[in-house]
């Protein structure tokens, strides 16, 4: 047999299994597109559309962008959503660094606290707000007025109160997820060899030394990726306010993809704006996306 | 009995130190503090849900008046919840078959197959793991709409076997594996398919568990895209039950107390069943991108 022929015997057989290979996939493939990559685009070209119902009126250029952005509520969510993302840096971001210490450091029972730490974050979300509903509330048989009254405070309304609304929602988030994001540092802290802490430890470095100087540099990096997924997926926030307090008192809590909700689904069923407003929250985030990257790869360079 | 290993900071010899000992001290105090805060809500609305409406609106005490078992089962006969668990049941079962079969048949085309041209697909995948999901589900309704699929399980089980995140553990996993013993499963005459369920699958036990853990309970407490397909209907899984009782107040605050319990109960039997999985692979898999 030629070479020739050989080859185009081996080429055909390749052919035969990237062909059966991208049919195992198509099934995926086809689900990724209807799920993830289609509605994307179709968010896009819907928030250029006049809509009624499912169906696209006629193009409008930017208009939906316009009337979107005019709207008092446009600005007030957009500040408001900037606000989430500050306090739950502000309360949210060191507190998992700080559990994962001293969960770490804890002798016997460490299995014990590392799975207390994780259970909130197996609680439906749905569930969580509402039973912290309950815990703000109002009135005096609210848990904490009546926690409160133990010290001889008289009980103090939560919710309708503007500048307490967003970090009480950001407490109840870090609640639920401060915990699952401790057992990640862990996991990297555990990475560290003991060695170090004992060779650190012969040279008179005291144990807040060895934190400082071993154990957080160690996770330095984790941390910038961590905080990076934090700000995207608290960007994002959108039942939290929904459920605990509609977006008040007087938009107070509104979120951006709250409002998205409410153009789509809040009865005035338009598509056309809650895709503008969709577009917007992913342009925002695609940008923060490219800041990350951008700063991660300098630093790599750096290293 | 066996000598702990320490790994942390503070080394076995630093504790004859006295202030050592005192931070220590304080370390296992902070411990113990997150226990508390991490385990009193939960506590709480198991109490509050023994509480009959009158109580709950007004009683200034955190334990209830009695332990009247009574006024949970008579809230799961009122709203028929058993009707709702049954319909959780399902669309949790379809979910997770649908998260294992078809990110499992992507992850082993992109992660062991590598068939010409798959890197174009894995960089999207890779992409959508950045793209938040809730952006798009206007238009992902609209097109379920179009296709006649609201009110049908069919939809959200399908969404589950499209999770770029999944995918990408997949991925990683599957590229770990030796590939000898695919290589030897090819010349045994087994096709690609037979493969993955004879010899991928079965090594993949570890990754099957974890994602198998996280899309129950991803399917269980889902109610965004489930509220919108199954609303009105007979399918309304119990987070759709839940979420339309907070948005239409059509049930009393300490009626809502038992449904929330309600809705609490399979995750926590679940955790208790899965701790060691979640808390030791999970971590290892869990940093999303």
């Amino acid at each position: 047999m030629s070479q020739t022929k050989v080859m185009r015997k081996l080429s055909g057989a390749r052919f035969a299994e990237n062909s059966k290979a991208w049919l195992i996939m198509l099934p995926s493939l086809i689900l990724m597109l209807f799920f993830v990559w289609e509605p994307l685009f179709e968010s896009v070209r819907m928030s250029l559309y006049k809509t009624r119902n499912v169906e696209l009126v006629r193009y409008i250029g930017f208009d939906n962008y316009i009337s979107v952005m005019g709207k008092d509520d446009f600005i007030q969510a957009l500040l408001n959503t900037f606000s989430y993302t500050f306090w739950s840096l502000i309360i949210g971001f060191l507190l998992p660094v700080v559990l994962a210490m001293i969960i770490g450091e804890t002798r016997r029972s460490k299995g014990i606290f590392r799975t207390i730490a994780y259970l909130p974050n197996m609680l439906p979300g749905l569930a969580v707000i509402i039973l912290w509903s309950s815990f703000f509330s109002a009135e005096k048989s609210g848990v904490l007025n009546i926690l409160l009254s133990t010290i001889g405070v008289s009980p103090q309304t939560y919710l309708t109160r503007a500048e307490w609304v967003i970090p009480i929602i950001i407490i109840i988030a870090t609640w639920k997820g401060a915990g699952a994001t401790a057992l990640i540092y862990m996991a990297s802290m555990a990475g560290v060899s003991p060695e170090l802490y004992e060779a650190a430890a012969i040279d008179g470095a005291t144990v807040l030394q060895r934190v400082w100087h071993i154990l957080l540099p160690s996770i330095r990096k984790l941390m910038g990726t961590l905080l990076i997924l934090q700000i995207i997926s608290v960007f994002q926030i959108m039942y939290e306010p929904m459920v605990l307090t509609k977006g008040g008192p007087d938009n107070a809590s509104l979120s951006l993809m709250q409002l998205m909700w409410q153009y789509a689904f809040g009865g005035s069923m338009n598509y056309g704006k809650a895709s503008a407003v969709a577009v917007i929250v992913t342009g925002i985030l695609l940008v923060m996306t490219l800041i990350h990257s951008y700063f991660d790869r300098k630093e790599s360079s750096w290293d | 009995m066996k000598k702990v290993q320490r790994t942390g900071v503070i080394r076995e010899y630093d504790l004859h130190s006295r202030s050592v000992k005192v931070l220590y001290g304080f370390v296992l105090f902070l411990c113990l503090v997150m226990t508390v805060i991490a385990l009193f809500p939960l506590i709480w609305v198991c109490l509050a849900g023994f509480k009959d409406l009158k109580e709950f609106v007004s009683s200034t005490s955190l334990l209830p008046s009695d332990f009247n078992f009574g006024m949970f089962t008579t809230t799961w006969d009122q709203l028929g919840i058993a009707k709702n668990y049954l319909n959780s049941l399902f669309s949790v079962a379809g979910s997770v078959v649908c998260a294992i079969v078809f990110n499992g048949l992507l992850g082993y085309g992109l992660g062991i197959l590598k068939p010409k041209g798959y890197g174009v697909v894995k960089k999207l995948v890779m992409l959508s793991l950045l793209l938040p999901t809730t952006i798009s589900i206007v238009p992902l309704f609209m097109n379920i709409q179009k296709l006649g699929l609201g009110n049908s399980f069919l939809p959200l089980w399908l969404s589950f076997g499209a999770n770029a995140m999944y995918v990408v553990l997949f991925i990683q996993f599957f590229e770990s594996l030796p590939h000898s013993i695919i290589e030897a499963a090819r010349i045994d005459g087994a096709n690609q398919l037979q493969t993955f369920f004879s010899i991928v699958l079965p090594l993949s036990k570890p990754i099957c568990t974890v994602i198998a853990i996280f899309a129950v309970n991803a399917a269980w407490s889902d109610f965004l895209l489930p509220y919108l397909v199954l609303r009105g209907g007979q399918l309304q899984t119990v987070m759709v039950r839940l979420f339309v009782f907070s948005t239409e107040q059509t049930v009393n605050a300490d009626t809502m107390m038992r449904s929330v319990v309600f809705s609490m109960i399979p995750p926590i039997i679940l955790f208790f069943i899965f701790q060691k999985q979640l808390t030791e692979n999970a971590v290892s898999v869990g940093i999303k991108g």
